[in-house]
């Protein structure tokens, strides 16, 4: 009996370990070209922009995270709702992974002051050192958005004066664009959840190594 | 013996198929277009951004149909937590189109449901304040 059990829970431990899928690497999303040989990946713009708490942030806080990042504005009638409670779900996914932050950047600085975001982001009832709103230059903005794959544009028939994708995007360490899913469509937020584990993991054991 | 059970097994399948299907197909869809990406699909709003409408003490409200068409001005309060948004007019809808979605919206989110008619709707839409 005892063998029978020691057997078992071999075989199941073996049936665990051989279906763990080998984490294969994202691929870099957007127009790679060399440069002296060496191949160069597409990076996001740089930004300098005010957070909820009117801190400036730039590229460089974000040099040891990766993060998802979004467009919206707070009074976007159409679907930024929807991109919102989805961007809610990889907040409350990746809580206990420190690697992780979140950002979204409102096209809409005008009516998005830093004390507006911060309402907005307490109604959502996040966590303001991991989740930043940002706002800055306007058409700094919109041009970021087009490094970030997100169309966004001013448009006075468009609802809320704004038309813009809704895709939530996920960059590296480097600035690199690594994954995306449709904020508009729930369905594809649980795989955009698994690359960010992925890429999360792929660094903390380049750090194991390194040790 | 088996096939009494299979037919009863059928009969329960069925039942549950067609409790799928809102019988208020043409409110669905009004409501899709107008009120989904704040409400969402399945009524449930957004944190204390968007009020959720299965727990909402308006929709039931015979005043119901004037916020639909009129929007809301104030702050929105929900139990002792305030919303900061305001919601919407939604000024181009008919009577009709009014009625379609407040009887899909109670149906799947309220109890008791009781229909509106568009008659009914017309009589609170000519009483807004």
């Amino acid at each position: 009996m005892k063998t029978f059990k020691s057997t078992i829970a071999f075989l199941t431990i073996l049936t665990i370990i051989s279906c763990k899928p080998e984490p294969t690497s994202l691929p870099y999303l957007g127009q790679t070209y060399l440069e002296n040989g060496k191949e160069i990946h597409h990076k996001v713009g740089q930004f300098s922009h005010y957070n909820q708490d009117s801190v400036v942030m730039t590229n460089a806080d974000f040099k040891n995270y990766i993060y998802v990042a979004d467009f919206f504005f707070t009074s976007c009638p159409s679907i930024c709702p929807r991109v919102a409670k989805e961007m809610l779900k990889i907040h409350d996914a990746i809580k206990g992974d420190t690697l992780v932050k979140l950002v979204s950047f409102s096209i809409d600085p005008k009516r998005d002051t830093p004390s507006k975001l911060k309402i907005y982001a307490n109604n959502l009832g996040i966590d303001h050192h991991r989740w930043y709103f940002l706002t800055g230059d306007k058409d700094a903005t919109l041009e970021l958005a087009n490094t970030y794959f997100v169309a966004a544009l001013e448009d006075p028939d468009a609802p809320g004066g704004f038309d813009h994708s809704g895709k939530i995007v996920l960059i590296d360490k480097d600035g690199h664009v690594r994954s995306f899913s449709e904020g508009t469509d729930p369905e594809t937020t649980p795989r955009l959840i698994e690359d960010i584990k992925k890429l999360s993991s792929q660094y903390s054991n380049v750090n194991k190594t390194a040790q | 013996m088996i096939l009494r059970k299979s037919i009863y097994i059928l009969v329960m399948c069925l039942n549950i198929l067609a409790c799928n299907e809102s019988p208020y197909m043409q409110g669905k869809r009004l409501y899709t277009a107008n009120c989904q990406n704040c409400h969402m699909e399945d009524g449930s709003g957004l944190a204390k951004l968007i009020p959720p409408l299965a727990t909402s003490q308006k929709i039931g409200s015979a005043t119901f149909a004037c916020i639909l068409k009129n929007g809301i001005r104030d702050t929105i309060r929900q139990d002792s937590s305030y919303l900061v948004r305001e919601m919407p007019a939604f000024s181009h809808l008919s009577a009709t189109e009014v009625a379609n979605i407040i009887n899909f919206v109670n149906h799947s989110w309220h109890t008791p449901f009781k229909e509106q008619t568009i008659l009914d709707v017309e009589n609170v839409l000519n009483s807004c304040k």
